[in-house]
């Protein structure tokens, strides 16, 4: 990778250029990928705009070189959580140069419709950075039926919801009536229904990948942010060894300027549900939680604590929001989080949580797409029964 | 009894549907003079007021409302009233949906106007949406002045408008080098919300030589970003009988969220606030008096 320094000095025509030169070259297109991920050198200290549209003149390459399986998260994400025109409209072209079709792709456009069709609008995909300033181009909407159509019948999951967006009432605007025939009809395609079967042969397995998990014997240590220190909702001091050793924990991040309501203000909630499960399973005890803001300067103890509570997220000394008051470094490089600054300020970043082992090391994290409350809760108390079975093992040494 | 409140009812609702057409009729008839050239500009600017219900009824009544406000052989006055009509239209976000994109293009393109209003109210409707073409422009103006489409003061405003627009280091270079007043307590008014500017905001706040609506906006952004600084100085501004009032107010907030018990126990500062919650100042700024010693006092 190129000096951090001289990468994000490079201005954005001259990312275009390189982002285009990556494209061309066969050898190379693994790179667009790479230029995709937050805490990428070139997005240090741009603002959020100059991100949307760097991000986008990425996807726009990927469109049209291939999705690869490693760059379908990234596409996959937009559509789940983006709210900006430009990005979903991209990621939407580019799912379909994706050389897999398959039905678990459909719920994803799908959603990505419902959230931007109040925010549609023109976009230009010709140059670098255009804006459009006439409405004879491509809308995301229109990409999104498009990427419908494309995904034929394997969209015929979504069917149903997408003949509901050609009523009168509540549907899509009349001048987009053709492009949803043409996705009702591509996915209809009567003839190769029954042929389809179970269409998961060629889908990473699994399917898209958000979840990852360390062996015990493979987690990296917490020597280096053991002494970091937080201050929680209420203000209290606390290290990262005194409130994450122990026990096992959940971690989401997030911070409260946060603009994009699928973002942070969801993770946020989905945590006081995550917390509403452990309760019922009677584990709020032996499973902390933690919501750890990316904005430590301006998430005053006052404004964590607003937050939290207006989100529904049950707050004590096992429950906590919490800042960093030494800066974001040491927690950037620990978890290696997906976010990236302007100056003190996030300019992008993922939805992302952890599941932390009694020793504080990240055990699993779950990253991009919807956080499932239910699967992180079951992927927590699979690390809580670490916990016991290595107490029962060293008990049995003893004995 | 049943059918008669059956045909109460239906009777009701076909009333309501038979105004509702009407509305929606004169609305369509608003537009179609509004949008007619060869009325006066005074009927137009009339008529144009009454039609947003009508604007997205069909494609042909919208794009001959953004007609009205792209060109600019139209009195400008009758284009701002287009434009307010459309922006009316518009708070219906699920009825102009359909509108939507057209509308957008087209303020992009008044955003460019040879006229000043219009291309500030443009980029001010653009700039509320975040938009990332209104927020480019915006800052291309700032940093090279001869390209700007609004004044400093103006763009700083409408950038303010997103937290996330790129807009803290344009802002510190007018606070630096301020092209006028009015810019540079527009470049402090948006950096209120940069949590490292508060060594600005606190050196601001105790210069006394400084501007009061500066010391004001200081005392505002410190109490947002370090409280814990602004109530530092807040016992000596409150102790000061020639400070101003509002600031005076601004100090006894801090000190009323995030202060402790030990206040109680300062009887000088009891004494000043006694006094200010009696004095001459504005009610207001003696109710934040009084909510002090409600809670400090005796």
């Amino acid at each position: 990778m190129q000096n951090a320094t001289t990468v994000s000095a490079q201005s954005e025509p001259q990312f275009a250029a390189l982002v285009d030169a990556i494209a061309a070259d066969p050898d190379r297109r693994g790179q667009l990928t790479d230029l995709l991920r937050e805490d990428h050198p070139f997005y240090h200290e741009r603002g959020a705009a100059t991100i949307v549209r760097m991000r986008g003149w990425v996807l726009l390459a990927i469109a049209r070189t291939g999705v690869s399986d490693a760059a379908l998260i990234f596409v996959l994400e937009e559509l789940d959580t983006g709210i900006d025109a430009y990005l979903v409209a991209a990621a939407a072209r580019a799912l379909r140069s994706y050389p897999h079709p398959t039905e678990n792709l459909a719920p994803f456009v799908m959603r990505a419709l419902a959230t931007i069709r109040y925010r549609d609008e023109p976009v230009s995909f010709e140059n670098y950075g255009e804006y459009a300033v006439s409405s004879t181009g491509t809308t995301p909407v229109r990409e999104l039926l498009a990427t419908l159509a494309w995904l034929g019948p394997h969209a015929r999951g979504v069917l149903r919801e997408l003949e509901s967006l050609r009523a009168r009432s509540s549907g899509l605007p009349r001048k987009l009536r053709i492009d949803i025939d043409r996705a009702v009809q591509a996915i209809r395609g009567a003839d190769q229904v029954e042929e389809l079967g179970s269409d998961t042969c060629c889908t990473p397995p699994g399917g898209p990948r958000n979840t990852a998990y360390w062996p015990l014997n493979s987690r990296c240590g917490v020597e280096t942010i053991e002494a970091a220190v937080f201050e929680d909702h209420q203000g209290d001091l606390v290290t990262f060894k005194e409130f994450f050793r122990g026990q096992p924990s959940i971690v989401v991040f997030f911070y409260t300027r946060c603009g994009n309501p699928m973002k942070c203000s969801l993770t946020v909630t989905k945590l006081a549900r995550i917390q509403k499960l452990l309760e019922a399973q009677g584990l709020a005890d032996r499973i902390h939680t933690a919501a750890i803001t990316y904005d430590p300067a301006f998430d005053l103890p006052e404004r964590l604590h607003v937050y939290g509570r207006d989100r529904g997220v049950r707050m004590n000394a096992r429950h906590r929001l919490l800042r960093a008051t030494d800066g974001m470094d040491l927690l950037c490089a620990h978890f290696k989080l997906g976010v990236n600054f302007i100056e003190s300020l996030v300019n992008r970043h993922r939805v992302e949580a952890y599941i932390l082992d009694v020793e504080g090391r990240v055990a699993v994290s779950f990253e991009r797409i919807h956080l499932d409350e239910q699967q992180i809760v079951t992927r927590a108390i699979e690390v809580l029964k670490e916990k016991e079975s290595c107490s029962r093992i060293r008990a049995q040494r003893i004995d | 009894m049943v059918t008669k409140r059956k045909a109460a009812t239906s009777s009701k609702s076909a009333n309501k549907n038979n105004k509702n057409a009407a509305t929606k009729r004169s609305a369509r008839s608003a537009l179609s003079v509004g949008t007619n050239t060869r009325r006066t500009a005074k009927e137009r600017i009339a008529a144009l007021a009454e039609a947003p219900l009508a604007v997205c009824e069909s494609d042909k009544d919208l794009q001959a409302m953004l007609n009205v406000l792209r060109n600019q052989d139209e009195p400008v006055e009758v284009r701002l009233a287009a434009l307010k009509s459309l922006q009316a239209a518009s708070f219906s976000v699920i009825a102009f949906e359909s509108c939507r994109g057209d509308y957008l293009a087209t303020l992009r393109q008044v955003a460019e106007d040879p006229n000043p209003e219009l291309r500030q109210r443009a980029l001010g409707l653009l700039a509320r949406k975040k938009d990332g073409f209104a927020q480019k422009k915006l800052l291309e103006g700032l940093k090279n002045p001869d390209k700007a489409l609004v004044p400093p003061e103006k763009a700083l405003q409408l950038l303010s408008y997103d937290v996330h627009a790129e807009a803290y280091s344009a802002a510190r270079a007018i606070v630096n080098k301020p092209p006028n007043d009015d810019a540079r307590r527009e470049a402090l008014r948006l950096l209120a919300a940069d949590a490292s500017a508060a060594p600005l905001f606190e050196k601001l706040l105790l210069d006394k030589n400084e501007l009061r609506e500066i010391r004001q906006i200081a005392a505002s952004a410190l109490h947002a970003l370090k409280p814990e600084k602004l109530q530092e100085h807040a016992r000596e501004i409150l102790l000061d009988k020639s400070d101003y009032d509002d600031i005076k107010a601004t100090s006894l907030t801090a000190l009323t969220q995030f202060g402790d018990e030990a206040l109680g126990k300062d009887k000088a500062l009891l004494k000043s606030v006694d006094r200010f919650s009696v004095g001459k100042a504005l009610s207001k700024y003696k109710q934040s008096a009084r909510r002090f010693l409600s809670k400090y006092g005796q």
